[in-house]
């Protein structure tokens, strides 16, 4: 997929304060349209906190976010039709059928979803008329991405959206990631985990307490550091531990 | 504004749909107001009569006597009690309250003393705490005995009274009843419902994942609004089926009226539930502060005993309690037939209340 150059989402010095620290000091970063950029960093970096001041659920203290041309500070209400937003652990009401959840959303945006299409592109056509609570874990998370979709977002975020899956239903939910980014939508991942990472990010900018530390494609951030004669002390493998698990247990999803 | 509304009403079809399967929200908003009424319903029922239970010792075998304790067993105005045979179990009985005085046809009550016609003292006991209704039972009895009387002995009454009962139904005790179980049961629904329901909300973030949507407050809670009042009126619908059937409830309002004001009745409560609902991060914020609302309304409202019965300074503070109006405004349609524009003051004082409830509510909704 050729990536454009077009910026769909401009970051100038953003700020967030939590009463009298900065969790996010003044950060800067453009967002390509057509790519999947990550934002890396250990926990209390300031990675999710970023998110949801462009997601519109926590006020901006400090700089801009423009989102397709929309100002997140003052349009908020413009921006929530723009994007699509994965939480770090999806959850839904009880009771309700998925289709129906489908309908929900779909109708808070005032449109109508079509819900047979959008349950088989996350492979859960067969659970169309299960409540939610009797799906597993990635199960959950595949029709959260289907919720998330209900109205064609122009992006999507998602936060942290395999911290807790198992092998299979990771791999399951970056091929999902791949699909949506292939469908023309922006996608915006933040993680902990540096193989995601480096599988699905065109670009990531690796955070740390509060600032941006790195921004660039994986493969340069992996090239700077060795030109700097960094070297790992053992020899690479060829194949690691997961390699292994996969190899024994099959790619096969296990929900 | 239609695809606002349209938005609305897919949340109202959906979320009441939901709420018929959860089975333990069910059991609160309808069995649980059945269970109430059934037992009030036991309680405060319409009685007949008066009746008095009696204890009755015949110590007498004339045949007279005879006949007069298989009247008094066969009476609506008494209900002997078999098990009192001597005077001791009498007076237990009577200490216990179980039975409210003891008649004793004493030996020789019903002989005819001078063969012409049968004659007796009958003596009533009573205990200090049964008082009036022993005096009470002492008149009917002499009553009883000035009928019986007047056939052996004819007598010349220059002066009698007679009584005559209108034809117009007065209010029983269970018309407040179950008005005041209606409210109850609104209570329940609008109140205990969301406030429960809310934190659990918050804590899985489905709140917050709604907020990522375009979805307003004002939409959410018109469409819980709406889902609650639909989920009431049913719930009512059931209660009135059974206190007319059962219990002889007698309506005599118009159906529609009663339905709207209820509806409205519903919503304004609601509010409370979502005001505190709403604020609250979690249980713990939530339970306490719902419990110091609602339990004013609980006991001074008119709920489970009428408020006719309070001191009058009392009366005077708790006709202004929000669910006050709603109840009165629910007896005067249904048992006194009033119309909408004959309760005025209770539609405008649960008006009142909805503005403020809802003012509240709208300001201190937090999604998570």
């Amino acid at each position: 997929m050729a990536k454009s150059t077009e910026v769909i989402l401009k970051v100038r010095d953003l700020k967030k304060k939590y009463g009298e620290k900065w969790a996010v000091k003044g950060i800067s970063f453009d967002v390509y349209r057509g790519e999947v950029f990550g934002i890396l960093g250990p926990n209390g970096a300031g990675k999710t906190t970023t998110l949801e001041m462009i997601e519109t659920l926590r006020e901006i203290d400090g700089g801009t976010a423009i989102l397709d041309g929309v100002n997140v500070a003052e349009k908020p209400w413009d921006i929530r039709y723009l994007i699509g937003v994965q939480p770090q652990s999806p959850s839904f009401q009880d009771k309700t059928k998925l289709t129906e959840l489908l309908q929900l959303f779909a109708a808070a945006y005032g449109a109508k979803a079509q819900t047979h299409k959008l349950l088989e592109e996350v492979n859960l056509l067969d659970k169309a008329n299960s409540y939610v609570e009797s799906l597993s874990g990635g199960q959950k998370q595949r029709f959260s991405i289907a919720a998330a979709l209900v109205h064609n977002p122009k992006v999507f975020f998602l936060d942290e959206p395999t911290t807790g899956l198992d092998p299979q239903a990771r791999r399951n939910l970056w091929e999902l990631v791949q699909q949506v980014r292939d469908k023309g939508v922006t996608v915006i991942i933040t993680t902990h985990y540096m193989d995601e990472a480096e599988v699905l990010c065109d670009r990531v900018a690796v955070m740390d307490k509060g600032k941006i530390v790195a921004l660039d494609t994986p493969k340069n951030l992996i090239k700077n550091l060795l030109d700097k004669g960094f070297k790992k002390e053992q020899k690479v493998e060829q194949a690691n531990l997961e390699d292994v698990f996969i190899d024994l247990t099959g790619k096969a999803l296990r929900d | 504004m239609k695809k606002k509304m349209m938005t609305v009403l897919v949340f109202v079809k959906i979320n009441t749909r939901r709420f018929f399967r959860d089975r333990l929200a069910l059991f609160f908003t309808v069995i649980f107001p059945l269970i109430f009424l059934f037992i009030f319903g036991g309680l405060f029922g319409k009685q007949p009569t008066v009746s008095f239970k009696v204890g009755l010792i015949n110590q007498s075998d004339s045949a007279f006597s005879q006949q007069f304790v298989s009247d008094m067993q066969k009476s609506k105005t008494f209900k002997v009690d078999n098990e009192v045979t001597d005077l001791a179990t009498a007076q237990t009985k009577m200490n216990r309250g179980e039975i409210d005085a003891t008649i004793i046809l004493p030996t020789g009550f019903g002989d005819s003393k001078n063969g012409q016609y049968p004659s007796g003292q009958a003596q009533v006991i009573y205990t200090q705490n049964n008082e009036q209704a022993g005096s009470t039972l002492v008149q009917v009895l002499n009553a009883q005995f000035q009928a019986m009387n007047k056939q052996y002995v004819h007598a010349d009454t220059p002066f009698t009274v007679t009584s005559k009962q209108l034809n117009e139904q007065g209010l029983t005790r269970f018309d407040y009843t179950f008005a005041g179980l209606l409210g109850f049961s609104i209570i329940g629904l609008g109140i205990f419902g969301p406030v429960n329901v809310f934190p659990e909300l918050k804590k899985q973030g489905i709140l917050r994942r709604l907020h990522t949507t375009p979805l307003r407050v004002w939409q959410y809670f018109m469409s819980t609004a709406f889902s609650q009042a639909i989920v009431g009126l049913l719930t009512m619908g059931v209660l009135f089926a059974v206190a007319i059937t059962v219990f002889h409830l007698h309506v005599v309002g118009n159906w529609l009226e009663l339905a709207l004001f209820l509806a409205f009745g519903i919503i304004t409560i609601l509010g409370i539930g979502l005001a505190i609902g709403g604020w609250a991060k979690n249980e713990r914020q939530a339970a306490p502060l719902a419990n110091i609302v609602v339990f004013p309304m609980l006991f001074l409202s008119g709920t489970f005993f009428p408020r006719y019965v309070m001191p009058e300074w009392l009366q005077k503070l708790s006709a202004f309690l929000p669910l006050t109006p709603i109840i009165d405004g629910i007896r005067m349609i249904a048992t006194e037939g009033k119309h909408l524009t004959q309760i005025g003051p209770q539609i405008g004082l649960v008006a009142i209340w909805f503005v403020i409830i809802y003012a509240i509510a709208f300001r201190v909704f937090r999604w998570e």
